[in-house]
């Protein structure tokens, strides 16, 4: 009889994970972060986060970095609470809007990241002189961080990071600040990781960089995961549109089409109009019995930012930032 | 070099580049420089003068250094988000809390040694030899800080830097007073207000169980039983605060 091997250890798992913040001089006002969040990210994966505003992205990376502690359920990182230090040894996390010290040069700041990080003493100049150089810091790292540009310190901050080789990345808004050659950069660093083994969540608001460099995604809004899945399942879920452009027909004999489009824009005295596939020889029949004609006609690929749009309206979202004041 | 070597000389490193630390440094440094001035004006004996004016100049400046730096750092960690970067590490916030202690330490090590140095220089131009009193002032001196960075470090564990800043600045002038506060309550007609007093003269650390600077003006001989039972207090107290502030941050949340 053959043993059962056991299942192998997660990077991150979250085990119905709530938590509520308490504000007020007298911390009576109750506001729901996450409720009941149930998220796997497996070894290799890159691992999208997307949502509004106070969806809860931050939240869910700042309990699964040991900074804010979950009021219910459970978190496992590599097998261990994110309280246990031995688990966080294997992380390098790049918080949003980072600050390091910045009285201190580059250069000094990812030797501290590595230190802390107990990389192995002989090897930290080495490998301090080895990340410098591949976020493109190499030559600026012995200026103190407080004259550093925005997109510089991002480098930096990325630096300690990854200087202690993790097996798991935690990126929150990781191309924030950084100019088109530098999200370029960013990408290739990212996608190099993957390369090598390592597991990346991250969190952003520009979805084309989900899209272009996740498996997997999940959706958060007003703290519950509406959606979960991988990228490319979730964008063949639903057929491409057409747009087609019309001209010889007003806006009022389109309306009076049997077939209705999804979208419709005037622009420069022609029109717009965005349709399901299914439906669209049956409009450009119409339009055509109608006299009008059809100027232009393109395929439309569902992108991530419409199904993005459905789930967050879906989900009856909002656009007030932060949780939900529950008391 | 392990985590709580590097937090340590990190905070070090922190110190001696802030503009606050240098300022105060200079301060001191003119402060202890003025007292040979006053000597030459003063009706007391020369030597009295630099003993008093050097220590005093030496505890003033230092003091107000201790509570800044042991209140303000946590606070502008917590602020600016420097904190993510550090605690997300493989560091508990325990060697955190005792690294930035240590790093503060060896700053007020570092700087109270350059005084005494200046201060020993002092007296050696006025032909005056450094005593033993002088020396165990100075080293009471240093434990007393340490006493006072551990209570802003449990202030500031949990609380705004100017609150801990406050805090610690009331707790150090109370700390000079607790024996007076103790003799009040003692003379009180009231038990309920003698059990206040009590309280409070528990509750704050005794700093003037470490002031040696009178014995060392007045050259009055220091029993070594007396000093060694105040230092035994004061890391016993020191010890108690660091304990509390390890444990109010290991339950704070960094939103």
């Amino acid at each position: 009889m053959t043993e059962a091997s056991p299942p192998p250890i997660l990077p991150i798992e979250f085990k119905a994970v709530s938590k509520q913040y308490r504000l007020g001089f007298w911390l009576s006002k109750k506001v729901q972060a996450l409720k009941s969040l149930d998220l796997r990210v497996e070894q290799g994966q890159i691992f999208g986060l997307l949502g509004p505003n106070g969806a809860g992205k931050s939240t869910t990376i700042k309990i699964l970095m040991n900074l804010v502690q979950a009021s219910a359920g459970e978190v496992r990182l590599f097998g261990a609470s994110p309280s246990d230090a031995k688990a966080r040894r294997q992380v390098g996390y790049l918080p949003e809007n980072p600050a390091p010290y910045d009285y201190l040069t580059g250069r000094e700041f990812v030797t501290l990241g590595a230190q802390l990080a107990q990389f192995p003493a002989k090897e930290i100049k080495k490998r301090v002189d080895e990340v410098l150089d591949v976020v493109g810091m190499a030559r600026t790292a012995g200026l103190q961080i407080r004259r550093y540009s925005k997109g510089m310190v991002q480098r930096v901050a990325l630096a300690q990071a990854l200087v202690g080789a993790p097996k798991l990345l935690v990126l929150d808004e990781p191309t924030s600040g950084l100019d088109p050659v530098g999200r370029r950069q960013m990408r290739d660093i990212i996608l190099h990781e993957r390369e090598r083994g390592t597991t990346i969540l991250f969190c952003t608001h520009i979805i084309p960089d989900i899209e272009a460099l996740c498996d997997r995604v999940a959706v958060l809004v007003s703290g519950k995961l509406v959606q979960e899945g991988g990228v490319r399942e979730l964008l063949t879920t639903k057929a491409p549109g057409v747009e087609i452009a019309i001209e010889g027909i007003g806006r009022e004999a389109l309306d009076a089409l049997k077939v209705s489009p999804e979208a419709v824009h005037e622009i420069g005295g022609r029109l717009l109009v965005r349709v399901s596939g299914a439906d669209s020889n049956a409009l450009i029949g119409q339009i055509i019995a109608a006299g009008g004609r059809v100027t232009q006609l393109q395929q439309v690929r569902f992108s991530l930012e419409d199904l993005f749009m459905d789930v967050v309206n879906s989900a009856g979202y909002t656009a007030s930032a932060g949780g939900e004041i529950v008391g | 070099m392990n985590a709580f070597a590097a937090l340590t000389l990190n905070g070090f490193r922190e110190a001696r580049r802030n503009r606050v630390t240098l300022l105060i440094a200079g301060f001191a440094l003119v402060l202890l420089l003025c007292s040979t001035l006053l000597a030459d004006v003063s009706i007391a004996s020369i030597e009295r003068v630099l003993v008093d004016m050097g220590l005093s100049g030496m505890s003033l400046m230092l003091v107000v250094l201790a509570i800044f730096l042991s209140t303000s750092q946590l606070g502008r960690e917590i602020e600016r988000r420097t904190i993510f970067m550090i605690v997300s590490k493989p560091v508990s916030r325990a060697t955190f809390i005792l690294g930035r202690m240590a790093g503060n330490m060896l700053t007020l090590a570092v700087l109270l040694l350059a005084m005494a140095a200046i201060f020993w220089v002092e007296l050696a131009l006025f032909g005056y030899p450094m005593r033993a009193q002088y020396g165990v002032a100075i080293a009471a001196l240093y434990v007393e800080l340490a006493v006072l960075s551990s209570v802003g470090f449990a202030m500031s564990s949990f609380a705004g830097p100017i609150v801990s800043a406050m805090v610690t600045a009331g707790v150090y002038l109370a700390g000079h007073l607790s024996g007076d506060i103790y003799r009040l309550g003692e003379s009180a007609q009231s038990a309920f207000l003698t059990a206040i007093a009590k309280g409070v003269y528990y509750l704050l650390p005794n700093l003037d169980r470490l002031n040696f600077r009178p014995h060392a003006t007045y050259l009055i001989d220091i029993s070594g039983a007396d000093l060694g039972l105040s230092v035994l207090y004061a890391i016993a107290y020191a010890g108690i605060m660091l304990s509390l502030s390890v444990l109010f941050f290991a339950r704070r949340d960094f939103k």
